[in-house]
């Protein structure tokens, strides 16, 4: 019992530092709007000003009918891809899951830009085939279909994972016991699978409300704003209107928490406990006649979410000049030529980049278990309040917590603070993506039933020796795919680092947004490729890593 | 287990905490490569360490407001003239007239703040479009340029919105009357300054309204099928102002830093971006004002009413 208490003070220690500190002087930013100058004066004063904005109504609006139109599309288009793999013998199942894995890798502006580059008038699709798209992509729908697009491989993996926990052989047994296939799916597996994909819808609403990259880059021609082009907007006028930025980044939060309760009320009074312990083979219906039907629709999907903008991005790094076009006289390598000889500098960003990214995963997956196991485990009081805390940065935009982080540890009483090292980034990056460690490993433990841990207990192991050797391997494949879905985002973060950029330290997205302020649109998309290419390397090793260490255990 | 990463992390910190005997650290929003020269010369000539902290200048403002309880920077050099003006203001910054300065236009440079270079804002027209070549910010409007124009927000770049005041401030009813006509000919607003070029660079659309001078130089000399066209009834100029913060501890490396800047090899890096130099008497790459027309600088009047102006653009080009 003692035991248990030690590794949940360290789950509310780590939490606290990383999450709580930061997130209260957002807070307190907003409401004492004199606190950067280290003065208590006047507060709440500018909530007035701040919610009198006529403006602000149709901004919140606006963030919640695309918050809820993303889920939906992710929701139809994730759920049925990821139980096809998690169910079924799908051919080709990894090469669709690194597929899968390489939206995440690009950052969201990046694939708004190759979206624009394919879609827009005179763009890569009409030079192609004659017909373009331009007024879709402009338009409320055209926000969605690009950022469902980023989200998918969230849902996917989710889905995947938490169908194939929960296995094939449930809903067998269904069916031995007179179900048809549809109702023993939607009666069986759908149910048990409910945790990981709330989870993972969650995750989604709140990543829709708080990114900046694909509003900022299509909504302007759309005519459609959300809060966050409003709190970057604060950023941008003169003067800075930081606690009028907090004050809407708190407004992200409590449509978040509305999300996070609905999700809480829908997954965890559930009983999903599918892990009992009792060998279960891993066993994947056969597809038959329905395999290349089914791998079309994969092929389809994985062109649309990778290949597309992958082809862009590619294509418009090859393009010696924009206006050039998609001729050959065009194509060329100057621009890769123009990095390599930079030397230094795009390297040594890639290189800090990756280690930052490292940094995160593991920092981010060892408090996010010890995080999850609190909540789902313990009896402890106030466990909701962990997961609800864990889950806050998702909804805060990059650029508020950067802020928050500043006020903290830019502070002359700390003897010594991370503010300006390359700590600083990394405080930043787990704060801002605790959450999918989190989310992920709540969905994974809910599926693991007590009795495993009861019989290690009356075997005499100690809880930190259940931790390690059996909840662990039981979730390592949950926490591995949040671990790298937090190194892929954490190493090409943008909006944080451009505010929280120690002097002399500087990310791939940095020198990548440097180009391309620049007016070096080229170089920015061959540094970008670069990137996506030396990620995905490092995330395809890890995978076969684990797939031998899998397949060695037996 | 929770103890070893933080201690960790202290000791680093402590390594990097520990100010350098001799560093300056510099805020910039300047042109990325512009700094790099301008530090590493600077570092061969004094000897002084320049440390660099570069982001557009909304953040750099953000973070100088968010540090505001123990200021870090020393120099501050941004894109925006609204910024050295406030910050004078406040009494946040050092005076001083810098002896390189006397070449500099008296219109460019305060007591406690100097241009470091100007850009003018014209037309980015793209020679193969298709459309033909536009002289003056109405011919915009004219039917063959339906739908193909494009002008970044004033409400995310600061140059767009000293461009809004500047045409205002110069025919207030011809200028209000011209953006109706061309919100009807289907001009798009679109972002930031890049946003704007790229889709023109791209073929998309055909020309841009008031785009920033010195990048759209810098993409022609690139290869790019781009031309920057300085309208006949004349344009804005945009100076970007370096000052010293009062807070700094490095005060003569900074006003060091500024001499340098200013001095004939630090022109001519600023003159290598395509900026305007601030001193007249260096030799600019591009076109200076003199050759085209150049709107005066804005009094305090004008800056104090850019926000209602703002407001008026925002309404007569939202509700699509």
């Amino acid at each position: 019992m003692r035991k248990q208490g030690y590794l949940l003070w360290a789950a509310v220690a780590a939490l606290f530092v990383l999450v709580v500190m930061p997130l209260a002087f957002v807070g307190l930013q907003a409401v004492f709007p004199r606190l950067a100058e280290g003065s208590l004066a006047q507060p709440f004063s500018h909530f007035i000003t701040t919610f009198n904005d006529p403006e602000l109504i149709a901004l919140t609006w606006n963030t919640l009918r695309l918050g809820m139109a993303v889920v939906l599309a992710a929701a139809l288009i994730g759920i049925p891809l990821g139980a096809l793999r998690g169910l079924f013998s799908t051919p080709m199942a990894r090469l669709w899951d690194v597929m899968m894995l390489i939206p995440f890798m690009i950052p969201p502006y990046i694939s708004a830009l190759g979206w624009i580059t394919v879609l827009q008038p005179n763009g890569y699709l009409q030079r192609l085939l004659g017909v373009n798209a331009g007024a879709f992509l402009f338009s409320f729908w055209g926000v969605v279909f690009v950022m469902t697009l980023n989200v998918l491989p969230v849902v996917y993996f989710a889905v995947s994972r938490g169908m194939e926990a929960a296995g094939g052989r449930l809903a067998a047994v269904g069916r031995v016991c007179g179900a048809g296939a549809w109702r023993s799916f939607f009666s069986i597996t759908l149910p048990l699978a409910i945790p990981s994909v709330a989870a993972s819808l969650l995750l989604v609403f709140a990543m829709a409300i708080e990114e900046y990259g694909t509003p900022a880059a299509l909504a302007a021609n759309a005519g459609f704003y959300v809060l966050v082009t409003g709190i970057e907007q604060r950023f941008n006028e003169w003067p800075i209107d930081l606690p009028g930025a907090s004050l809407l980044s708190l407004i992200l939060v409590f449509l978040a928490a509305l999300a996070f309760f609905l999700q809480r009320s829908l997954a965890m009074r559930r009983n999903v406990e599918i892990t009992t312990g009792k060998p279960m083979l891993a066993e994947k219906a056969a597809l038959g006649r329905w395999r290349w039907p089914v791998v079309g629709v994969f092929a389809a999907v994985v062109g649309i979410t990778t290949l597309l903008p992958l082809f862009a991005i590619a294509a418009t790094s090859f393009s010696r000049t924009l206006s050039g076009g998609l001729t050959w006289e065009n194509m060329g390598l100057t621009h890769y030529q123009a990095i390599f000889r930079v030397g230094g500098d795009a390297w040594s960003a890639l290189a800090t980049s990756i280690s930052l990214g490292v940094g995160a995963a593991l920092l981010t997956g060892l408090v996010g278990m010890v995080v999850a196991y609190s909540v789902v485990k313990t009896r402890a009081r106030g466990r909701a309040l962990l997961d609800a805390f864990s889950m806050l940065p998702n909804t805060m935009p990059g650029i508020v917590v950067a802020v928050g982080l500043i006020l903290l540890w830019n502070q002359m009483f700390w003897p010594v603070t991370p503010y300006n090292t390359w700590v600083i980034l990394l405080l930043a990056y787990s704060c801002l993506l605790l959450p999918y460690p989190v989310r992920y490993a709540v969905a994974a433990l809910q599926q693991v039933s007590d009795s495993l841990e009861d019989a290690a207990r009356v075997h005499g192991a100690s809880s930190v020796r259940v931790l390690f050797q059996i909840l662990i391997p039981v979730l390592a494949p949950s926490l591995i795919a949040a671990m790298l879905l937090v190194f892929a985002v954490a190493s090409r973060e943008l909006v944080a680092s451009l505010l929280l950029s120690p002097t002399g330290v500087q990310t791939v997205s940095q020198f990548i947004w440097r180009q391309f302020e620049q007016g070096s649109v080229g170089q920015g998309m061959a540094m970008s490729m670069i990137t996506v290419m030396v990620t995905t390397s490092i995330m395809i090793l890890v995978t076969l890593w684990m797939q031998k260490k899998r397949g060695a255990a037996g | 287990m929770r103890i070893k990463p933080l201690m960790l992390a202290a000791a680093v910190a402590a390594v990097f905490a520990s100010p350098g005997a001799q560093a300056l650290t510099v805020y910039t929003a300047g042109p990325g490569g512009l700094i790099k020269n301008l530090a590493a010369g600077f570092e061969k000539q004094t000897g002084v360490n320049v440390e660099v902290f570069q982001a557009d200048t909304g953040k750099v403002m953000a973070r100088l407001e968010a540090e505001a309880s123990n200021p870090r920077a020393d120099v501050v050099i941004s894109a925006s003239w609204d910024s050295a003006l406030d910050l004078d203001k406040r009494g946040q910054l050092l005076a001083y007239a810098s002896p390189n300065a006397a070449a500099v236009p008296a219109e460019y440079k305060g007591p406690s703040y100097v241009a470091q270079g100007l850009s003018a804002l014209g037309i980015a027209w793209n020679t193969k479009s298709g459309t033909p070549r536009p002289t003056d910010w109405s011919d915009l409007a004219k039917p063959e340029y339906k739908d193909l124009v494009n002008m970044p927000d004033p409400a995310r770049s600061g140059t767009a919105l000293e461009l809004v005041s500047g045409l205002n401030t110069f025919d207030s009813a011809k200028t209000w009357s011209l953006f109706g006509s061309l919100k009807g000919n289907g001009m798009a607003i679109a972002g930031a300054n890049a946003q704007a070029l790229n889709p023109v660079l791209q073929g998309a659309k055909a020309a841009v309204f008031g785009a920033v001078d010195y990048i759209t130089f810098g993409a022609q000399a690139k290869g790019e099928t781009i031309e920057v066209i300085f309208p006949s009834s004349g344009t804005v100029v945009a100076a970007r102002p370096m000052m010293i913060l009062s807070s700094s501890k490095a005060q003569e490396e900074a006003k060091k830093f500024i001499d340098y800047v200013l001095s004939d090899e630090g022109q001519a890096l600023v003159a290598d971006t395509y900026l305007i130099p601030a001193r007249t008497d260096v030799k600019a790459k591009r076109p200076v004002p003199g050759e085209f027309k150049a709107f005066p600088l804005a009094t305090e009047a004008e800056r104090a009413g850019s926000a209602a102006l703002l407001k008026q653009f925002s309404t007569l080009f939202s509700g699509k």
